[in-house]
């Protein structure tokens, strides 16, 4: 049997069936993630304390995934740097975009996790950050 | 030292694939069957010969249909047979032989087929968008993230970490690219040179286009019996000797990306099934996962063929060339061959399978190749599946 690969203006003349599934969800953010966005509303970075082996969870969770007990005492921690960052040229449609992207991820010294964020000025691995806004994509700064 | 566990011996006897291409006129159960069909007439089994059938499928939203193992039963020989589905994101297509493995190790069935698929081109204007709901709800989707940009972060991280420079990771691209030109079922075979990768355009620093496998649309499969049975039906059964695999935590902040720990995890579990014990020693010839060409350089860290950070200098060296101490991606690899993904984890394998039964035609590594071990990987960069075969 010969298998056959389409070309593009083959694709194009052919009959298209467009849907679009209606599907909405409303999330919710769950016990810990909900006094983290309460944090931010405060311009706080809250972290969850395991009891066990004292991680701090950031964002903070509910269980320490090592010890599987719960977590007790939020914590508010500091010290921001960039673990890692990346320039995106292309949207999620594969549309370029006017202007990239600088993204990171953000962690925080002795803590477990991170955050994603927008990134302002020249980034540099490894290197401390300031929150400029405490919103969900966080906004951080080169120090 | 092997482990104490019992169960039945399992070999491959037969193995078949479509080629890898851009977009297939034909649909999944269409693509499924033309390559459930070619390895079964390898193994010389009919289909009514077969007592159970796994498939392997990664996101539903790619091929564009919910309940897609129900939906590839139909081409994959599995009407009214005992049928699973594993899924394990991009490290399905090695996990859908593992669940063979232990179908037929564990003494339910004697003779099963193992069919991945994945059509890769419906999604429309381009695949990454189904990936929309992967991430945190919370606090990662507002970001509207997707997975190439995750990996360009880890693949930044691996280069910072380990001191490693485009201009090396590039020559895995180089490499796979040039190993696919021997490769009938292959995509993207090229000569290409390191200025070409780095080059080419950026999609999201430090990954350029030349640095990544192409969308592809692609069928694999392969028959996996009992020893016994495989004695009657050939005299050159490949031994699947090592299975292993891991998953890491989800919260993928909560690592250090430079390293992939789960695959050692993965591939200690092989090894150990298998009674390897020095790997650079042991093994022949490898299929590391590489979707992306600092992947394969991760992997084989990983996968313990190289000390943390020494891939790319023994990449440089020609370690890992088709004709080197340990031919690495001798197929062409994901990045010449395409990546259908479920198809590319179980093409990785049948690589392998090809290798230790010397049916590798152009693409048969030079040195004689007694072990072998392929590898996938995927999820949120936190999946690993590990076999180990032999001859």
């Amino acid at each position: 049997m010969t298998l056959h690969p389409l070309k593009e203006e083959e694709l194009n003349s052919h009959y298209t069936v467009n849907y679009k599934p209606e599907a909405v969800y409303s999330y919710t953010a769950g016990q810990a993630l909900s006094k983290f966005l309460l944090g931010l509303k405060d311009g706080k970075i809250l972290g969850r304390k395991c009891p066990k082996c004292g991680r701090v969870y950031v964002p903070p969770r509910m269980y320490c995934e090592k010890c599987f007990v719960e977590n007790v005492d939020y914590v508010e921690v500091a010290n921001p740097y960039l673990d890692a960052f990346t320039v995106v040229y292309y949207d999620n449609e594969g549309r370029k975009l006017d202007k990239p992207v600088t993204l990171g991820l953000v962690r925080f010294e002795e803590t477990v996790g991170g955050l994603l964020a927008y990134v302002e000025g020249e980034p540099r691995l490894g290197g401390r950050v300031e929150i400029v806004a405490y919103d969900i994509p966080l906004r951080v700064r080169v120090k | 030292m092997r482990t104490n566990l019992y169960f039945r011996r399992v070999a491959v006897i037969g193995a078949g694939m479509t080629p890898f291409k851009r977009r297939y006129l034909e649909t999944p159960q269409e693509l499924a069957w033309e390559a459930s069909k070619t390895a079964l007439e390898e193994a010389g089994l009919e289909l009514r010969d077969v007592d159970c059938v796994v498939i392997g499928s990664a996101p539903d939203a790619f091929d564009g249909i919910h309940m897609k193992g129900e939906y590839l039963s139909h081409g994959s020989g599995g009407v009214r047979k005992p049928v699973s589905r594993v899924y394990v994101g991009g490290a399905t297509g090695v996990m859908t032989v593992i669940s063979a493995w232990y179908h037929v190790a564990s003494g339910l069935c004697r003779k099963v087929l193992a069919v991945a698929e994945e059509k890769m081109s419906p999604g429309r204007p381009h695949p990454q968008a189904v990936f929309r709901y992967i991430w945190d709800p919370i606090t990662e989707k507002p970001l509207n993230p997707n997975l190439i940009w995750i990996f360009a972060m880890e693949m930044h991280r691996y280069m910072y970490v380990n001191k490693v420079s485009k201009e090396e990771i590039a020559l895995v691209s180089v490499k796979n690219k040039r190993n696919a030109l021997a490769n009938p079922y292959a995509q993207l075979g090229a000569e290409i040179t390191v200025e070409d990768v780095l080059k080419s355009e950026v999609l999201v620093w430090p990954v350029q286009l030349l640095d990544v496998s192409p969308v592809s649309d692609g069928a694999a499969a392969m028959v996996l019996v009992e020893g016994d049975v495989a004695r009657r039906y050939t005299d050159t059964p490949v031994w699947v000797e090592g299975v292993g695999w891991t998953l890491d935590n989800t919260s993928w902040p909560n690592r250090e990306l430079a390293y992939p720990r789960y695959l050692e995890n993965a591939a200690r579990m092989a090894y150990k099934m298998a009674g390897i014990e020095r790997p650079q020693k042991e093994i022949d010839v490898v299929e590391p996962y590489d979707p992306f060409d600092y992947k394969e350089l991760h992997h084989l860290e990983g996968l313990m063929l190289a000390k943390r950070g020494e891939a790319p200098s023994l990449l440089k060296e020609g370690f890992f060339d088709k004709d080197g101490e340990i031919p690495s991606s001798p197929s062409g690899g994901l990045l010449g061959v395409g990546n259908p993904i479920a198809a590319a984890g179980l093409m990785k394998t049948i690589s392998i399978y090809w290798q230790l039964k010397g049916t590798g035609g152009r693409m048969q590594v030079k040195k004689p190749v007694h072990t072998g071990v392929a590898q996938a990987w995927g999820d949120l960069m936190q999946a690993s599946t590990v076999v180990v075969m032999r001859n």
